[in-house]
């Protein structure tokens, strides 16, 4: 049976997703973002950024807002990308079942001592 | 020397993902070398790019387009509903289309350490910069009235505009008006117009290029009121005295119809078998017919058909024309536009009976929005005087005059109406005016009326 691509949805976009909710960014900006948020666990390559970003956009969860150039990089012109309100009720639902998944897990005490 | 390798690997993402990224990929790329300096930190970022092509390559060619050939399945409404086949689902197929991959990427990174350095000439990809949106996406004949607001540019030499650039793209703007506006008096109105407030000194004080093009195009539709006026600036640079898109514009143009399936947004069968199609263009027909014949053959069964036009901002006639074929078992004329350049009438017949549809004598609707535009409003019109479809929604914008780009300078253009619409059955078109609905419901509502209006009548039967 075919499916959705963001279904269920690929931890590399909704590291996009997050990266987007507090300001726009350009697909660079994005990527040392998703470096930061997940402590340096996630760098995200050029392929599977811009193909996470494409399919981003064509379900609409984020949006081309412009193209300018970052002034803390010079003078080339980037495209920036911004969340949709789609996009944030998408990452909201993502980090709900992640929630409850860390809920249950939190019953069957798998954690070593009760720091989580 | 590095980034000439890259480039090459660049080579093995197919030319969809290459046309739409490739310039952003290596910018990231030399972004991340221009940060990332030193042996360990070079070799993680290498690390990171290989591991990144072998995952990333075979998930790009395993996307395929979406196929609608597929058995008709009920969605849940505000769903999108392309089908696509999933990279996950393929596993095995996955791992071992990455490991041919691996391999050539192997063989390829071979080759090129030994040959980098013959490579000094032309990058591998194209290296275009992407033309900024608002002022070159604008290949087809009928277009969206948007009017791109004066946005905080980052102020460059070029986007400074002097006493004399001000003058030659004034002086190119009259001239094409005078030779090209589908009405040559009204025309004739706007390029003296502009006149007028040059020599009262309006835009002496204007220095930024895209609040210039924004107020010209202010001022002609003062005179006019055609929505598909408009002049535009782009920061990158255009052949001067060009005509139409260029070769840049319509490969982008071809990427985003390929991007976007054609606009094809929602195609879907309701309860009670009513097909549902939304789509946001009338695109060129040349590249979409295979998608246009592939949603309507997921549709044929349907014994109504709903096209939601509420977000589309028109497009090509010919694709008005070729959608409108499956509504009809027999050639019938649509429409006729009148061109002045040619100073001729060309007519618009639909190529019915479309081999193998089912459609022609089913009920149809067509959904419209205060923002439906242009070809949008064609296809609208066109079924309305044919009383072949219920038109539901809103009053439609009232833009019915095709369109051309011209370059005014290498920076300005015009988009200038020169055709006008004659439908057959009312000899007027919808300038100005809108097509008003059959069924007058706000845009939210015209779903759900039209579903009710379908199932009304399948329920008499």
């Amino acid at each position: 049976m075919p499916k959705r691509k963001l279904d269920p949805l690929p931890s590399a976009a909704f590291q996009i997703l997050l990266s987007l909710a507090g300001e726009d960014l350009h697909g660079y900006a994005i990527m040392r973002q998703v470096a930061e948020q997940t402590d340096g666990r996630m760098r995200l390559g050029p392929g599977t950024l811009y193909s996470s970003i494409a399919t981003l956009l064509e379900e609409k969860f984020i949006a081309e807002v412009d193209e300018r150039d970052d002034p803390r990089l010079g003078h080339e012109r980037r495209r920036y990308y911004r969340l949709t309100s789609s996009g944030r009720k998408l990452a909201r639902s993502e980090a709900n079942r992640l929630a409850d998944l860390l809920r249950v897990a939190r019953t069957k005490k798998i954690f070593r001592g009760d720091y989580v | 020397m590095s980034e000439k390798i890259y480039v090459l690997l660049l080579r093995l993402y197919p030319s969809h993902f290459r046309e739409q990224y490739g310039d952003a990929a290596l910018q990231l790329y030399r972004d991340r070398a221009r940060d990332e300096k030193g042996f360990l930190s070079g070799l993680r970022l290498w690390t990171d790019l290989l591991a990144d092509l072998v995952l990333s390559v075979p998930r790009q060619y395993l996307y395929v387009q979406p196929s609608f050939a597929g058995v008709a399945r009920p969605h849940a409404p505000g769903m999108p509903s392309f089908f696509v086949l999933e990279g996950e689902s393929l596993p095995a197929k996955q791992i071992l289309l990455g490991g041919i991959l691996s391999l050539a990427f192997l063989c390829v990174f071979w080759i090129s350490l030994n040959s980098a350095t013959k490579h000094t000439a032309q990058p591998a990809i194209a290296y275009r910069s992407s033309p900024h949106h608002s002022a070159s996406r604008q290949p087809r004949a009928l277009q969206p009235p948007s009017v791109p607001a004066a946005k905080n540019f980052a102020v460059s030499e070029l986007s400074n505009l002097d006493a004399a650039q001000r003058r030659r793209v004034i002086d190119g703007a009259i001239a094409k008006l005078n030779e090209y506006y589908v009405y040559p008096d009204l025309g004739r109105q706007m390029a003296e117009a502009l006149a007028a407030h040059q020599q009262r000194g309006d835009y002496n004080s204007i220095s930024d290029a895209e609040t210039f093009a924004v107020v010209l195009t202010t001022h002609l539709r003062e005179v006019s009121h055609d929505r598909h006026l408009f002049v535009g600036y782009n920061p990158e640079e255009n052949p001067a005295n060009h005509d139409g898109p260029t070769p840049t514009e319509l490969a982008r143009y071809r990427s985003d119809m390929q991007r976007s399936n054609c606009t094809f947004e929602k195609v879907e069968i309701l309860p009670r078998n009513i097909g549902y199609l939304k789509f946001n263009e009338f695109p060129d027909p040349a590249i979409c017919r295979p998608t246009v014949t592939a949603v309507m053959k997921k549709l044929n069964n349907a014994d109504a058909i709903i096209f939601d036009l509420r977000d589309n901002h028109g497009g090509d006639p010919q694709m008005v024309s070729l959608i409108a074929s499956y509504l009809f078992n027999r050639p019938t004329h649509v429409n006729d536009i009148y061109d002045r350049r040619k100073n001729s009438t060309r007519q618009f017949w639909t190529k019915s009976p479309v081999s193998g549809n089912a459609l022609a004598d089913k009920r149809a609707y067509v959904l419209t929005s205060s923002g439906t535009f242009s070809g949008a409003e064609e296809f609208a019109y066109d079924l309305k005087m044919l009383k072949r479809a219920t038109v539901v929604g809103e009053t439609t914008t009232g833009g019915a005059h095709p369109a051309r780009t011209h370059q005014i300078d290498e920076h300005f253009r015009i988009r200038v109406p020169e055709a006008r619409p004659i439908n057959p059955v009312s000899k007027k078109n919808w300038e100005g005016t809108g097509v008003e609905p059959d069924v007058k419901v706000n845009a939210a509502d015209a779903l759900d009326t039209a579903q009710t209006l379908a199932e009304q009548r399948h329920n008499r039967h």
